[in-house]
Order: structure tokens, then sequence, then C-alpha cells
């Protein structure tokens, strides 16, 4: 029978996915073919996506669809021949994207029915529960997670295994334990949480439910951000779902243990995505980390027991419960097994979610599944790991996804952020923007976190506006110690890594902000200057009525010239010389 | 509980398994600075300024969420642990807007405590504010009535109106406990058996006197001269400081503290240095600058010609100069003032100032310009003097250049250039060249001099070439200057001098403070009251006799005066723990770190407390204390990073209203971010000046 499937994650909605549902339903409703409804794909540039199936084969994907085009795909669907709808189909090109990834977190994410258990179910869904209650102790269970290998996905890589069988042995006061799932995400650009939730969402109770069952937990928590509605709406629907159907609550599956699951929205704070704010947060107060040790998994959550990890980590569970940890650490490298899923974002043709297996290399992510730069320009660099993390040359981007050979470039793994940039990225503005997302996302708890990368972002701040002084590299070097030294927790700790990679690799532009006063990537604004040239100039005015500034001079035929005091660098005059007579450097 | 023992900067130390680095640290003496840690409350980690490092241990730790590992080994004072708490305290000061200590104090150059003197003479308790005077300075009734007074340049009252007058109200006070019949003398410590020989007689010789004496050595003070005071007797004229009826009374307490004075005793004439030395475990140099300056013209060694300061000397010693009855004083400084106006009383009829400059440029005190003025001496501007003419080897007539100004000098001043063949002559009996002044350090010889000829002296120790001779004031380095600089430089020789005769020689390090800056203060709060001036006999009344020309000032004058202040100086600098920390962890300069502050402004949240938020360093110990041990939790943390500043919980202003008033938050607070209004007896502590309603 065929059937269309519309990705519906936050993405496609965005996209237009709801008003292409709102205008295909009507149309396919006489002809009897259903409608349903799936998360995302990973493939947001080419969003919306219907999926058009027969029985369970997916036939065609058609691609950037608008309501537009609701007419003729429902004609093409009412007959047998689809070719009609060829401009619309996916392109081999496209379909790469896709082929060279390894789905294991991301496996049923643009597949299955984010709203209905029984889909999920259908696809071997709740197995690995299941396995794991029919008769494995919590021991059997940690020790098939060893070794799978799976390692934190949150940024820090550090052995789940090791975490779980910590809050496992560890003794509570009042009988209760608890299993928290960060999910937080607070990078800018990341985002592959908030698509397992939107997409797959019983994945997520799967995989924490086992992990439940392994440290004795007697309750589950979900910390969601509140700017993740529909996550929020989904894994409330799939939550009420798992527990009509066993799968939480009393007696699950039919056997002893018991645990119920809650979510609790954040209210939007990136410190909170550190495990100790986190669970001051969710007991109520001001979002601040906790000194570590105690650790959580010995006193945690209401100083009980506590284990934490991110929705990653607990997507891999299930899949890892049901193949065999073997099989998944088949995949990877020496120090670093499985699969990682990462947000490809900025100056990369095809921008979006892959999971990709550990030990590929960043080129093979970024030009084999990204597709390269767009616009032909050059690459300059990756960066990874958001606020916490650095960026990498292009010239080094034969480096692995391996959580060692990633932090000996500076950079880290991170939670999946990969911004990718070309040649007009300036470097000195990239450490800039995030230093003004940690400074404002610092909870102002440690001198060195408060008052430390405020002061990185006024020295950056005072580089980039040409104002930049001698010495400020080595005095940028000297704070960025400072404050991996002695901020508090791990969003102080490595706020100044964006500074410290991009003064390692792009030290030479920095170089030239200070003593030149020039941005190489023509990005600082304040550094630049347009000129026309009398030569090139036939005197159009075009540029003159473009200003918006006013700043430019002349009369018709003559040449025009910029007044510089008044010119705001907003490269309008540039944009609309169509003779070439505009420069900027 | 067991018993554990760990190794702390190399010390054993014995403590309790569970215990903090940080605890069994300060149990043994080890101080380790902490701002946010407070036993009464949960540890919490924030000011990042207790790290230490741990044998073995990758990262530095904080030592107050440390537990102690039985064995293990902690340093608190490695350079990568100095280099990380140096530039935390650095992080905190560059976010700190306050001042540590008032402009009055910083600028003078003893560091006296202005502010505090003038709380003290405002409440009516001199001999009080007189005890605190004398911490820094121990002539006060003379140097309040002489001291050009850097205080008041610094004076922050000068933005809502005009200077306090902080020198005069010191003589006030002085006078006042000078003649109480039970003024105020120090406590002397326990006799160390230590002597030391002070030579020279001045203001600096006096001072160092006064502070060795204090620590319980025995000093002996020497001078060439008859009497005692150095340039304050035999440079300063009777009518401003009057000799007998001040100036002896003052360093008569010192004789009284038991220090001994002999006089008319010159050092290569009587003694060798050598042989001074050899009596003393330690030596003063303090000679002063005792010779004029020459002016460089043709005709300088006629009669009638005289050096400034040996002018004003031979009045002093009680001689009657032949200058005539017109009479020309080259130079603009207080000497050619003070020697203008002793002309005018010698019976001169018509006494000129030259001057190269102009007025604007003249370095005299305004007051002394004016008050020369009104006893009829004329001021001649741009000119010097290009020879002096004789008759019979005697001066007839002074040629003068006109000048007129170039550009600005080394000292900011714009230089005088002569006018070409512009010149002006002046019919003179006489000519008095008070131009300068430089040492005659004959019998010194032994002793480094710098590239002037002055007294090389170590800025840090005073110490000379020679170990256990110390140099301050006119003789040394920069050469002459005001007598609060000897006195600064004695004071703090004495401290160093001291340290090194019990053997263990501290340097004197200018301390690092914080200070803000006038443009980032809001004056119009205070209301304005303008100064009291100070009441003088008429022009011509004085110029007639030495008598002393200023009256002093009335009792109700000076208490009102000094109520002016506006109490700059924070109020828990010697409590805080922040500026404590800072000085000792050697912060110097947090320029570099220069960047957004917190403002300083006060409000009144809870009930009896006063809270700024420039001062204050977010260690959340109030928010903490109210919440944890008094059980209310009233305050909060609002806001995120940089701009997170402690309100009422939840920024809910009426949160506080319920305030039991325990003080314990003002208590617990490590700096002078909060501050109590109300005495133990609930009278509200009063601040001197007045705010506008």
């Amino acid at each position: 029978m065929r059937r269309i499937v519309i990705g519906e994650g936050s993405c496609g909605i965005a996209a237009g996915a709801a008003k292409v549902q709102s205008a295909l339903e009507p149309l396919l409703k006489e002809a009897g073919i259903p409608v349903g409804i799936t998360g995302c794909i990973g493939m947001c540039y080419l969003e919306p996506i219907v999926d058009i199936y027969e029985d369970k084969t997916l036939v065609r994907r058609l691609v950037r669809v608008s309501e537009a085009d609701a007419p003729a795909i429902a004609a093409a669907l009412a007959g047998e021949d689809l070719s009609a709808l060829d401009a619309l189909t996916i392109q081999p090109d496209d379909e790469a994207f896709l082929k060279k990834q390894t789905r294991i977190a991301l496996r049923n994410c643009g597949i299955v029915d984010p709203t209905d258990v029984i889909d999920y179910e259908a696809r071997g869904g709740y197995e690995g529960l299941k396995k794991v209650l029919s008769g494995m102790s919590q021991e059997e269970v940690i020790d098939v997670i060893k070794v799978s290998g799976l390692a934190g996905r949150g940024g820090a890589g550090f052995p789940t295994w090791f975490k779980w069988d910590a809050a496992r042995k560890s003794q509570s006061k009042n009988g209760s334990k608890y299993l928290i799932c960060n999910a937080d995400e607070g990078d800018p650009g990341a985002f592959m949480d908030r698509a397992v939730i939107e997409s797959d969402p019983h994945n997520l109770i799967e995989g924490m439910m086992i992990g439940a069952y392994a440290i004795g937990a007697t309750e589950a928590v979900v910390y969601v951000r509140a700017e993740y509605p529909l996550a929020i709406v989904r894994l409330e629907n799939a939550i009420e779902q798992a527990r009509a159907a066993g799968y939480l609550g009393r007696n699950i599956c039919g056997s002893d243990f018991s645990c119920d699951m809650r979510i609790k929205a954040g209210a939007g704070a990136f410190v909170c995505g550190e495990e100790t704010a986190l669970i001051e947060s969710l007991e109520g107060h001001r979002g601040m980390p906790r000194l570590k040790p105690p650790f959580p998994a010995q006193a945690g959550y209401w100083q009980e027991p506590s284990n934490i990890n991110n929705v990653e980590t607990y997507a891999n569970v299930p899949w890892i419960l049901t193949h065999g940890g073997e099989t998944y650490a088949q995949m990877g490298t020496e120090t670093s097994k499985g699969t990682k899923v990462f947000a490809l974002t900025g100056k990369v043709v095809r921008g979006g979610l892959v999971e990709v297996p550990m030990g590929m290399t960043l080129r093979d992510v970024i030009f084999g599944i990204g597709g390269g730069i767009r616009d032909g320009r050059k690459c300059k660099a990756v960066q990874m790991g958001g606020p916490s993390g650095g960026c990498i040359p292009y010239e080094m981007f034969d480096t692995v996804i391996d959580y060692k050979a990633l932090a000996a470039t500076g950079a880290i793994m991170g939670s999946g952020g990969m911004v990718v940039m070309d040649e007009t990225t300036c470097m000195v503005g990239m450490a800039k923007f995030f230093l003004d997302f940690t400074t404002k996302e610092s909870c102002g708890k440690c001198v060195h976190c408060r008052i430390g990368t405020k002061r990185l972002y006024e020295i950056l701040t005072r580089i980039t506006e040409g104002n930049g002084r001698e010495g400020d590299i080595e005095l940028l070097e000297e704070l960025c110690v400072a404050v991996k030294d002695g901020a508090l927790c791990g969003l102080g700790q490595t706020a100044p890594n964006p500074v410290l990679t991009t003064l390692r690799y792009f030290r030479d532009e920095y170089v030239a902000h200070i003593e030149k006063k020039k941005c190489p990537s023509l990005e600082c604004a304040a550094l630049l200057r347009y000129e026309i040239h009398a030569d090139k100039c036939i005197g159009c005015t075009m540029c003159a009525r473009n200003c918006p500034a006013k700043a430019i001079d002349g009369t018709v035929k003559k040449p025009h010239v910029i007044r510089q005091a008044d010119c705001i660098r907003c490269g309008q005059c540039l944009a609309s010389c169509r003779f070439g007579a505009i420069t900027v450097e | 509980m067991s018993e554990i023992r760990i190794t702390i900067d190399g010390r054993e130390c014995i403590g309790q398994s569970g215990e903090t680095v940080l605890t069994i640290a300060k149990r043994n003496g080890i101080d380790i600075p902490t701002l946010c840690f407070d036993e009464r409350v949960k540890i919490y980690g924030a000011c990042g300024v207790c790290l230490v490092e741990g044998e073995g241990m990758p990262k530095l730790m904080r030592s107050c969420a440390t537990e102690a590992r039985d064995g293990a080994v902690y340093h608190t004072d490695t350079e990568r642990v100095k280099r990380a708490r140096r530039i935390a305290f650095e992080l905190l000061m560059s976010d700190h807007e306050g001042d540590c200590l008032g402009p009055c104090k910083l600028n003078c150059p003893a560091g006296t405590d202005c502010q505090a003197y003038l709380k003290q003479i405002a409440q009516g308790n001199d001999t009080e504010a007189v005890k605190i005077i004398k911490d820094h300075l121990p002539l006060p009734a003379s140097i309040g009535r002489v001291c050009p007074h850097p205080c008041e340049k610094a004076c922050r009252r000068q933005y809502v109106d005009e200077p306090i007058s902080i020198a005069f109200l010191k003589y006030f006070a002085a006078d006042n406990d000078l003649f109480s019949g039970n003024k105020f003398m120090p406590e002397i410590a326990p006799e160390t058996g230590k002597k030391i020989g002070i030579i020279g007689g001045g203001p600096g010789g006096l001072t160092a006197a006064y502070f060795l004496r204090k620590k319980g050595h025995e000093v002996t003070v020497y001078d060439q001269m008859p009497y005692f005071g150095g340039m304050l007797r035999y440079g300063i004229p009777e009518y401003r400081l009057p000799k007998d009826g001040i100036l002896q009374k003052e360093i008569d307490s010192i004789a009284e503290m038991g220090v001994k004075f002999v006089p008319n005793y010159k050092i290569g004439r009587d003694e060798s240095l050598e042989d001074f030395r050899a009596r003393h475990d330690a030596t003063v140099v303090a000679i002063g600058a005792w010779t004029s300056s020459a002016m460089r013209c043709p005709g300088e060694d006629l009669k009638g010609v005289f050096g400034g300061i040996h002018f004003l000397r031979e009045v002093i010693e009680g001689g009657r100069p032949a200058i005539g009855k017109r009479v020309a004083i080259v130079g603009g400084g207080n000497t050619a003032m003070d020697a203008c106006r002793t002309a005018v009383r010698l019976g001169a009829e018509k006494v000129y100032v030259i001057y190269r400059r102009t007025e604007a440029e003249m370095p005299a005190e305004k007051i002394e310009i004016a008050e020369a003025r009104e006893e009829g001496v004329e001021f001649k501007f741009l000119c010097n003097p290009a020879q002096i003419v004789g008759e019979n080897g005697r001066v007839k007539e002074v040629k003068l250049q006109i000048m007129q100004l170039g550009e600005p000098d080394a000292s900011g001043r714009r230089s005088p250039v002569p006018v070409e063949g512009a010149f002006e002559t002046l019919q003179v009996d006489s000519v008095i060249a008070a131009i300068g002044q430089y040492v005659d350090a004959a019998g010194f010889e032994a002793i480094e001099k710098n590239r002037r000829g002055v007294i090389a002296a170590d800025e840090h120790t005073f110490r000379t070439n020679l170990p256990d001779v110390f140099a301050v004031g006119d003789a040394t380095n920069k050469g002459a200057d005001i007598a609060i600089a000897a006195i600064g430089e004695a004071g703090k020789a004495a401290d160093v001098i001291d340290s090194f005769l019990r053997g263990a020689e501290v340097p004197y390090v200018k301390p690092f403070v914080s200070e803000r800056k006038p443009e980032d203060i809001d004056f119009t709060v205070w209301e304005s009251y303008p100064r009291a001036q100070m009441p003088a006999r008429p022009g011509e009344e004085r110029r007639c006799d030495f008598a002393e020309v200023n009256k002093g000032f009335d009792e109700e004058t000076a208490r009102r005066e000094a109520a002016r202040c506006l109490e700059c100086g924070c109020h828990d600098y010697k409590d805080c723990l922040l500026i404590r920390y800072a000085q000792r962890e050697q912060v110097l300069d947090v320029k570099r770190l220069a960047g957004e502050k917190h403002p300083n402004y006060t409000e009144e949240r809870l009930v009896v407390i006063e809270r700024n938020q420039g001062k204050c360093v977010t260690c959340n110990l109030c928010v903490r204390v109210c919440d944890e041990e008094v059980g209310i939790g009233l305050l909060g943390l609002v806001g995120r990073g940089f701009t997170t500043v402690i309100k009422p919980e939840f920024n809910t202003p009426g949160a506080t209203d319920v305030c039991r008033t325990c003080l314990k938050c003002a208590q617990a607070c490590p700096t002078g971010a909060l501050r109590i209004l109300f005495d133990q007896n609930g009278v509200r502590i009063p601040v001197s000046a007045k705010k506008r309603a």
C-alpha cells in the first residue's frame, strides 16, 4: 500500500512541513493515501522532506517541498508513474549524505513515527529493555556497556559503564537512586539531542530504563531545556504511552523492577548542562555548579546516588543491548568506540545531522558527507565542541574522530557541534563570539569565570575594533591559563579553548589585527576601508544612492569618493558597484 | 575520624580524616588566603584564591574543598600557585570600584591619616586626633602651620566646593593637645639596647628619632646648630612658625620620650663619620640642604647679594643683614616668599620678587603670594637677572632680561625664553637669590653621592653604600623637598632600621590599594559648604613685626570645617581580607586587566546595613550566612555571568523587610561591601558631611 510520511522535526516544521501536510492531507484523503509524520532525517538543508513508501519500502524521497507542490504530488500519487515528481526528488549527490553514515543513535530518526509507540516496537523497539529484564543482572548489563566501550557523548567522554557501576555500588541514604538525562543541549549550533527526542523519544526512554535498571534507580528525570517545546510534547506523549504499555512505572515488563520517569523543563541557562549545576537546578536552586567531589554517583540529586548521561549516550544503549557490546565496539578506533552524532553547520554545502563511526577523518565528514565549502570558497577550519571546544585548521583535516586525537589538537569531541568556516571567517571574531557566549552564560559564581572570561572578551573586542595593544596576545595567553586553572567547573575551565586554539593555529590573524590594524578575513568592520578607484568609476551614482550613511560624494559621470569619516563600512557600495571600481581591505 | 599526617610547604601537619587542606593549614599557622570560606556555612569554592598544588596532582586544587589525604604533600607557595593566586586577586581588583584610603592620605608623603583625624576633630576629640596624626607625623603643630599640604591638593571636597583646610585643622588640634596640660605621649616599647645616632635635627632627623625611640631604641640626635628643628627653625620665618612657642615645644615632647639631643656637633669637625658609626648600631644621616644655589650671573660677588636661606637663617639667629631700602628677591618658590616677607619686616621700603615665568607657574603657595602682596611686595614676572651692577663694591642696580614663555619643559611648565635685546633695570640696594639649595656633605665623603652630588639612598631601604648608615630628607636622592617629604622618608626608614636591628630587614614597598577616579564619582549628592578661611592679622599690622600672622581657627569653625570631610576611604580597610591578601600576594598593577567594573553605589537594603556594589566580590557569604546560619534566606544572586549581583531573594525588594538585623551578613563580609549603619545602642553612626536633601 502506498503512503506518505512527512519529516516533522522542528527543522522540518520551520521549513514549512506542517503547511505541506495541511495542503496534502485533503487531497490525498480522497485517494485513500494515508499521511504520516516522522522526525528528522538529518538533511536540514533539504527540508521539508516528503517520503513516499510502498508498504515498508521507501520508493521516493521528495525534498524542498512547498505547499504549492501539493496538487502535483497528489496527482502523481494517484497514478502509477511517479516520474512527474523527478524535479522534486532527491539527487544522488544528496543521497550520499545518508549513505556514508552509520546510524545507531539516530537509527529510527526520520523513519519511525515519534508519536507512536507501536511504530517504535515494530522496528524492534523495547527489545533491549525486555532482554535486560528477562534475567540479566545489573552487573551483566553494565558489563555489556563496558564491553561496548560507550563513553559519555555530552563531551567529556567519560566511560559510561564506570559511572553506572559507581552509582550502582553507591549506598543510598533513604532508598532512592536517580537516573537523570541531561537534555539541556546548550552549545550554539548543536541540536543532536533535540532531534533524538523529537524523532525517536521511545529510544531515549528505553535507553534510560536500561540504565535505571543497571544502577537500581527509583526515578528517572529528563532535564530538557524549555526552548525545546516540541521535544517536551513528544517526550511527554511517549512517556504516557510507555507507561500504558508497561515500560515505565511499577513492575516493568512484568519484572520486579519499578521506575517511573518525569520531565523537568530547564529555564535556559547554559551552565545547567554542567551536571552538578543541573542537579542544583533540579532541586529548585539557582543553577550553579557544586564542588566535586562528591561526584553525583555518590551524592547527587537530593544528595542521593545519581547517574547523569546525555541524550545521545542513552540513545545508543538499546542498540548495544540488542546487538551486543562487541558489535558496537567493532566500530571506531582503539580508544573511541561506536559512533558519534554531529551537527554539521556553517559554510558547508550540506548541513545537518550526521552520525559517523569513530575513526572517520574530519575531511570525510566535512567534504565526503557535507560536500565541502559553499560558493567555491576555501575552507579555513572547523570549530568543534562549541564554546568549550576549539578550532582545527584545514591543514589538519586528516585528524580522525577520536576523543584523544581531537583533544591533541586543542579542540574537543564535545557534544557534537561542528561549525565549518571558510576564508571569510575571522578567527579573532570567532573566538570573540564564543567568549561573548560564555561571559553571558557563566553562572557568576567563581572569580576566574565571572571576571576572567569578561576580561578575555574585552581584550578580544578591542583587538577586533582596531584597539589591540602590544602585549595583548601574551595577556590573552596568561589569562587563558589562569582561567583554565582556576575556574570551578567545566564551563569556565574550557571557556578559553576557542581563544587558545585560534592563537595556536591563527596567530598571524591576531598579529594582523593588533599590529597592522587589518582583518585578513575582511570581517571586522572597524578595520575595513572601502575605496572607489577613480580610474574604474564611471560616475553611475549607484553606490552613493545605496549608501545608508550618505558617505559617498560625487556627481554623475564623475568619479565618486567615500568620506571615510562617515563610512559605516556596511559594504553596500561594494555590493552595488557593477564596474569593479570599489575595493575593500 | 582518624588522625592523618600531611605535609604542607615542607611542614608536617596533623589533622583528622575528612578535614580539608585549608582547615589543617590554618590550624598549623599557614595562612592560605580565602574570601568565601566560613566555618559556619557549607563549602562553596567561589573565590578561587585558596588554590594549592598537590604532589602528583595535575590540577591546582581549592584547598577549602579538598579533603586532605593521609600522607599527601601539598604546596601553597610554588610559582604556579602564586601566579594563579595573584591573577585571581588581579581579576578581583579589576572589578573593584572603591577607595581603600582617602586621596588625602595617599597624597601625603608621610601617609598621615587625614580622614581619621578629621573625624576626631569633628567630634571634638583633639588628643585622639593627635594620636592618629603622630602615627605618621610627630610635629603636627609645626607642620600644620607650614606644610604646603599635598593632602588638600588631592582632597575630593574640591569637586563639591573647595578642599578641606586639613593642614590648619591639624595645627588646631595639635595646639589644643600641646597646651592641654595632658598632651598625648606615645607608648615606648621595651628597651632594645640598640644605639642609634641621628645626624641632623631637622624634620627628618626628629621624625626618625621619634619613631625609633618609640620602638625602644636608644636614640641621640646631633646637630651642627645650637638649636634643633633644622630648616623648620632656621629656614622658616618666625611669623609663620613661632620657634619657642610651638616648634621647641614639640621637640621637647620628643626629648620627654627619652631622646637625647647634642647641639653644636659637626661630623668631620668634632668626630669622624667612622668613629660616629663605631659608637652606634645604626646611623641616620639627615643633614638637609643648607647651601643656597648661585644665580650664575655677573656681579654675584658684590656686597648686598645674599643667598635666600642664608638670609633667612641670619635673621632668625637675630641678625639684621644690611639689605637697604630697596630689595630684589629672585625666585618663585616658598623660600622667595619667606625672604620677601622677611625683607618687608626688616624695614625695606620697596621689595620686588623677580620671577622668570608668570604667576601661574609659581611653585609658591597661593596664600603666601597673596599675603606677600597684602604686605606690599611687588611681583615682576617674565624677567631674570642678567647682571647685578655694582658701585664701590656694593649692589646698585639689577639688569633684568625680559622673558617670554616657550614650550613646556620636563616639569610640564612652559619654559622661559629670553626676548632678544629686551632689558629692564631696577634700582636696588640688595639682591636675595632664593632659587634653590644644595647639600653640603663635607665630612660624609665615605658616603656615595649621585650625579648631582646628593647622597644616594636606596628607595626601599634608605640605606647608603654603608650597611649601617641610612639617609633621608633633603640631603638624599632628589634633593631639597618639603618638610613632610623628609618626615615621610624618616618614618618609613625607621621601620626598616627597626627591622634591620632586629635581624630581619623588611624593605619599604608602597602598598597596593584600590583607588577611584574623581570623574567616576557623583559629587552632586553633597551639600555645598564653603571652606573656612584662616583669620589673619591685617597686612599693615603684621608687616611691622615677626609675630605669627595666623590667628588660628576658633573651635566652632574648626569642628564644622572638619565635618566637611566626605570620608572617601573605606571604613573596612583595616579588616578587609581582599586588600590584605592582594597586598600580600604582591598585586601591584591591575591596569593591564582594566575593563568594565561594577559601579560604586550604595543602597540601604537590609534595614541597618548599607551595601556597596562596587566593593562586592560576590563571595555570596552574606547570602549563605542568612540562609544557612540564620535560617531566613533573604538574599539571593540575580543575573548571570559578569552581571551577577547580590539582591534580595528573587530580586523582590520586599524580601528583606523581615530582616532581623542580626548583622551576621555584614560581619561575614570579607570586604567593605556591607557596612553597619548603627552602633550597638541602635544609634546611627554619623557621617560628617551632609548630603543634599
